[in-house]
């Protein structure tokens, strides 16, 4: 069923360890949790196919691991990716406080500027929540970010934060046309502007 | 139609179309076309303002259609206006003459300066044209032409349509056409003369006068008054004084040695002949009467210097030669060439590299030297020269592509370091890198993210500087194939020798560059972990010398081993679980940390030799103590240990190995293997960890990596006291969870005696194998986009010396266009011309805004005001097809022009007498050149309108709108006429 799918898009999950990254994709792709999942080594790598309006993508999401040390090692993984899910965990704000190297990090690794970004406040289903759902609009909105609270355990936001991170991505044309490109089958084909030769009976003087 | 008269048979509903004739159906096709664009019913519109037809946009619309077997095609031309839209609805008046009617007295939109014929010679603002499709066709014969017409006539008539049809006769060249236009009771026939040489009594308005008279036929008396414009045009070709400043480059300068004018590096700007060759002059006289002015066959009243209107265009050189624009075209021409470098060169060096120690010559040679030098005393351009040196022997001495001079000029320039004859790697490289640098913050510099090229102070921009030249001077693909052996040679030896490739900055390759940059990089990053394990070597054998020298020397036969050992080995670098024990990783860090604290060293040393038992007990190989923390056990403080860099990639790799990665699928099993591949990473880091903290559990290794997977919590214990107790994450403790295996299997081994994860031998050989396999071609598509970087920069900086707005704003889309192009791996040769094309536009631009400086001599010019307003006229040239002179020939720019016209005048009256009288063959050229010397040439065109309102064909018709244009130049005359009667009784 490969014809009908639009686009493959590469999507990548980043964050501090032991924020959910991996739940949240286990999450979106199995619909299942296990709270004791191990922590990533490197990275790892899961697909999945979803419809957006009538647009069949596909996803290949790489899930990263947050831990300093293996931070020299991923964002090599940056390179080409269309959208990127930066994920805190709410009932810890040092992980928070740690966004700004996050991004800094993708944008010195990231080989293009227009890479769509969301910011996902995960585990809202604890109690001793940290951060205020306020402050994670704000620090999105300042980077021009998507923004969604989620919980990867009790499923809340999961999907929509996926779904709208594609659907963004999509409105976005120069972001993912290249795969179209690439393999030799174009969606619109048509010339531009070509106008005024200076045959056809146009002269410009005498 | 036939079809149409037939009465229709109920049963069957045959159309019978058997009995319609092929000249039926071209008329119905015609009306269906009429029909399909909607240019059916009453036109109408406001007559038009004043220079519409410059400022708005035309369109066309075209379909096909044929007559029997032959094709024609029909196209409609239109203004496309965006206001007139609103009240239109009101206007529709029976009986209102057709737009086209009242456009033919329209006097706002006389002379366009660039517009369809028909256009200019009706003020016509929509039409509809049917042409022989094919180019070569041509509708010749006098009987088709009329049957053609009549097909039109009967199409309008059945249809109602108010736009003017034309049909186009005769070869296409002559751009004759005839047409009509229809209306309520009226009808205008379009009618054309052409001719090559101009009937003597028309060279002049009394006799256009005439023949407008005549044609109209009216019988009124006193005719109403004729109205006249007349535009007399002017060319100058002769620029005189003004030679074109420009020279191509002087070669020889650089191949004498001497980098003199032209240097490596720089791109050569400019155009090398005048990118203007002509300058039209327009007077025109608006709006005149009969009767107001004089001319006719013995005296002119048309004197252009009293003209109250003129305008100038210039005519652009069609392909003016540019020099940056070559260089760009021609070094992408070497991306679709074929060869390989050794098909070019003939033999390969490359195969033969390794056989040359066999060679007898090379013996020789080896004989007559006075004395061995150390290799390493070699300087980089020595060897080079050697290296050269084989490959002539190979080839015969004097086909050497690049010569001596020019090999060396460009060896020295993209290798600096070169030139220090003790060339010391690490001292070249610092000075290089940090010496002279643009601002790295500028937008300019960091151009090459957008164009994924590298950075304008690097090696490979400067490579594909230097291989554009010499494609374009040097022997082309030749030389280019020579260079870039030389180049790979410099490389192998570069990196046998420990020597720092110059012009790279330092650390893991950008992915933001062309792969070419990035595997440069690549291979430094291997010299740089080689020469650090050799100098680790020599300090460590010199730190054991009094030691052990039995193990010494065991260690250095492995180093030896090494290379010649991996080379053959397939396995991935970072799958790295096998326990091979022959490749170690010599930490730049900790040799450094050895010298650094010798005496500590020294104790540890000889600890470490005398008793092998506890060498795992000893802690080895800390870089840092780790804030306060201490060990869960023992209490010691917890140190950071010195751990291996993580392997450097470049962005095939990365592409390799997330492929391989991926490829593994998303199962549970996918996902172990995945991660284990991954975690000779997290096992070396263990390792060193122990190796440094003896004593250790995974709890202190999980403290200082994984910070948040040791959780602590407050207790109160059996006495009361608050006690901090820590445990692991319930992940951590996932029984046999890959940390904990990889926990247990590591051993306490210092990174510095650990299998490389980075095998820098097997990488540094991929990269130069790669490099020996790259065809002219290969590079010419890796070094494009630096070339088309350096290009823009070029062209940039040039235009700020001019200040131009447009070229500005298609610079700024060429850099976004491009970046859109060059990020994906392959672009279309497609898209990548159309950058070159902007590229050479903008080239060409800024060669006219100087060419045209020159010429109305801005630089002379010093009052402020008039400089000022000569430069918006010199600018606006680049943007209008044709610039209106304020204050016609009185003006400071219009005299310039008349003296620019002088000058010209003057030198041409001084050629022989004989050929003046020749040349003077026409009445109106004798009439100037009678007197001394004109100031003006005659006129290179004459261009006049007549136009009047007039019934016909009877006195007591409708006056209707008549209008004749005509034109003549030296070997073309074309009168067209447009003449409109009333229909009603007739």
């Amino acid at each position: 069923m490969d014809e009908d799918i639009l686009t493959t898009l590469k999507i990548l999950i980043i964050g501090e360890s032991g924020v959910g990254k991996s739940s949240l994709l286990l999450r979106f792709t199995d619909d299942t949790f296990d709270p004791e999942l191990a922590a990533t080594i490197g990275v790892d790598f899961k697909v999945k196919t979803i419809s957006v309006d009538g647009n069949k993508a596909k996803l290949a999401i790489w899930d990263t691991a947050g831990q300093e040390r293996f931070r020299t090692l991923t964002p090599s993984y940056y390179r080409g990716a269309q959208g990127v899910i930066l994920v805190y965990d709410v009932t810890r704000r040092d992980t928070f406080a740690k966004l700004d190297n996050w991004l800094t990090e993708l944008e010195t690794y990231c080989t293009r500027n227009d890479i769509v970004k969301m910011l996902v406040g995960n585990k809202i289903d604890k109690e001793n929540r940290e951060v205020d759902r306020n402050e994670g609009l704000k620090f999105a909105r300042k980077h021009s970010m998507l923004f969604i609270e989620a919980s990867a355990k009790t499923c809340d936001g999961v999907q929509c934060a996926f779904e709208e991170l594609v659907e963004k991505i999509i409105q976005t044309p120069g972001l993912w046309e290249s795969e179209s490109q690439n393999r030799g089958v174009k969606l619109s084909n048509h010339e531009e502007g070509y106008r005024g030769g200076a045959c056809g009976g146009y002269c410009s003087m005498l | 139609m036939a079809a149409d008269s037939e009465p229709e048979s109920e049963v069957f509903e045959i159309t019978d179309f058997t009995t319609a004739s092929e000249w039926e159906r071209f008329i119905s096709r015609v009306e269906e076309v009429l029909n399909d664009w909607k240019l059916i019913g009453i036109s109408s519109g406001k007559p038009l303002g004043k220079g519409v037809y410059t400022t708005e946009t035309w369109e066309e619309k075209s379909d096909e259609i044929s007559f029997a077997d032959f094709r024609f095609s029909v196209t409609h031309h239109y203004l496309v206006q965006e206001s007139s839209e609103k009240d239109s609805k009101e206007e529709i008046v029976e009986d209102a003459l057709p737009v086209a009617m009242q456009d033919l007295l329209c006097m706002n939109n006389d002379f366009p300066p660039r517009a369809h014929c028909l256009v200019r010679w009706y003020g016509l603002r929509e039409f509809v044209v049917i042409a022989p499709a094919a180019n070569n066709d041509a509708v010749l014969s006098e009987s088709k032409c009329n049957l053609l017409l009549s097909s039109v006539s009967i199409a309008l008539g059945n249809t109602g349509c108010q736009v003017p049809l034309f049909v186009q006769i005769h070869h296409q060249w002559r751009k004759m056409y005839v047409g009509e236009c229809q209306g309520p009771g009226v009808r205008t026939d379009f009618e054309m003369v052409h001719l090559r040489k101009v009937p003597s009594q028309y060279t002049h308005v009394s006799g256009l006068l005439d023949i407008f008279k005549s044609k109209i036929g009216c019988p009124l008396t006193p005719l109403p008054p004729i109205n006249i414009s007349i535009r007399l045009t002017y060319v100058l070709q002769d620029w005189q004084q003004y030679f074109w400043p420009q020279q191509p480059p002087d070669i020889d300068a650089l191949v004498g040695g001497e980098v003199g004018g032209l240097e490596f590096g720089k791109l050569p700007f400019g155009a090398c002949e005048d990118p203007i060759s002509e300058l039209h002059l327009a007077t025109t006289w608006p709006h005149l009467t009969e009767g107001i002015i004089v001319d006719n066959d013995v005296y002119s009243d048309l004197d252009p210097l009293q003209a109250p209107q003129w305008s100038v265009r210039v005519r652009k050189a069609d392909n003016p030669q540019c020099l940056l624009s070559d260089f760009v075209t021609e070094f992408f021409k070497l991306c679709r060439r074929k060869e390989s470098t050794d098909e070019i060169l003939g033999k390969s060096a490359f195969e033969e590299e390794g056989k040359e120690v066999a060679d007898i010559s090379h013996a020789l040679s080896k004989l007559t030297e006075p004395a061995p030098v150390p290799i390493h005393k070699l300087s980089v351009t020595n060897m080079v020269h050697t290296a050269k040196k084989k490959i002539r022997k190979h080839r015969g001495v004097d086909e050497s592509p690049l010569n001596n001079e020019v090999l060396n000029t460009i060896l020295l320039y993209l290798f600096p370091d070169a030139a220090d004859k003790s060339a010391d790697g690490s001292e070249a490289r610092t000075s290089t890198s940090t010496g002279s640098l643009p601002p790295p913050d500028s937008e300019d510099y960091n151009i090459y993210i957008q164009f994924k090229s590298a950075p304008s102070d690097s090696l490979t921009y400067k490579l594909a500087l230097c291989l554009c030249m010499i494609n374009f001077y040097h022997g082309g693909v030749k030389g280019v194939a020579h260079l870039w052996q030389e180049f790979v040679l410099e490389m192998r030896y570069r990196w046998e020798n420990n020597f720092f490739v110059p012009g790279l900055a330092s650390g893991a390759p950008d992915l933001r560059c062309c792969l070419l940059h990035q595997k440069l990089q690549m291979l430094n990053c291997c010299i740089e972990r080689k020469k650090a394990r050799d100098e680790g070597k020599k300090a460590n054998s010199f730190d054991r010398s009094s030691g052990d020298p039995g193990k010494t020397d065991l260690l250095g036969r492995e180093f030896h081993k090494d290379s010649d050992k991996e080379k053959g080995e397939v396995g991935k670098s970072w799958d790295s679980w096998s326990d091979s024990e022959e490749e170690f990783f010599e930490c730049l860090s900790d040799t450094e940390e050895l010298k650094a604290n010798g005496q500590e060293n020294v104790k540890k040393g000889v600890a470490k030799e005398s008793s092998k038992e506890t060498l795992a007990l000893k802690p080895e190989g800390r870089l840092h103590q780790h804030g306060n923390l201490t060990l869960l056990h023992s209490g010691e403080p917890l140190y950071v240990p010195v751990t291996q860099e993580p392997a450097p990639m470049t962005e095939d790799l990365l592409e390799e190995q997330s492929e391989v990665l991926a490829k593994l699928g998303t199962s549970a099993e996918g996902a172990h293997l995945r991660a284990r591949m991954q975690s000779a990473c997290l096992l070396s880091d263990m390792e060193s960890f122990k190796a440094a903290n003896p004593g250790c559990c995974l709890e202190d290794f999980v403290r200082w990596y994984s910070p948040r997977d040791y959780i602590e919590e407050e207790m109160v214990d059996e006495k009361g006291n608050v006690v901090i107790k820590g445990e692991l994450s319930a992940r951590m403790k996932i029984p046999s969870n890959m940390w904990v295996e990889a926990w247990e299997t590591a051993k306490p081994i210092p990174a510095r005696r650990q299998r490389r994860l980075f095998d820098d031998t097997r990488e540094a050989e991929k990269v130069l194998h790669y490099f020996a396999g790259q065809k002219p071609a290969d590079l010419a598509r890796h070094l494009l986009p630096c070339v088309l970087h350096a290009a823009v920069l070029k062209v940039k900086e040039e235009e700020s010396l001019e200040d131009i707005t447009s070229v500005k704003r298609i610079i700024k889309q060429i850099i976004t266009h491009s970046s859109k192009v060059l990020r994906f791996p392959n672009p279309e040769d497609k898209k990548l011309e159309e950058i070159i094309a902007q590229i050479m536009s903008v080239e060409a631009t800024i060669a006219r805004a100087r060419s045209l400086k020159a010429k109305f001599g801005i630089e002379k010019c010093d009052e402020e005001e008039e400089r000022k307003d000569l430069e918006n006229f010199v600018n606006s040239f680049l943007e209008q097809p044709e610039v209106p002179v304020i204050g016609a020939g009185r003006g400071p720019a219009g005299t310039i022009i008349h003296k620019l016209f002088m000058n010209a005048q003057r030198v041409a009256t001084m050629l022989p007498f004989d050929e003046e009288l020749k040349r003077s063959g026409s009445s109106d050229e004798k009439r100037l050149s009678s007197g001394s010397v004109a100031d003006f040439p005659s006129p290179a065109g004459r261009e006049v309108i007549l136009r009047m309102t007039i019934p016909r064909p009877a006195p007591y018709s409708k006056p209707l709108p008549q209008r004749m244009y005509s034109v003549f130049t030296k070997d073309d005359f074309r009168l067209a006429g447009a003449f409109s009667s009333d229909t009603t009784f007739f």
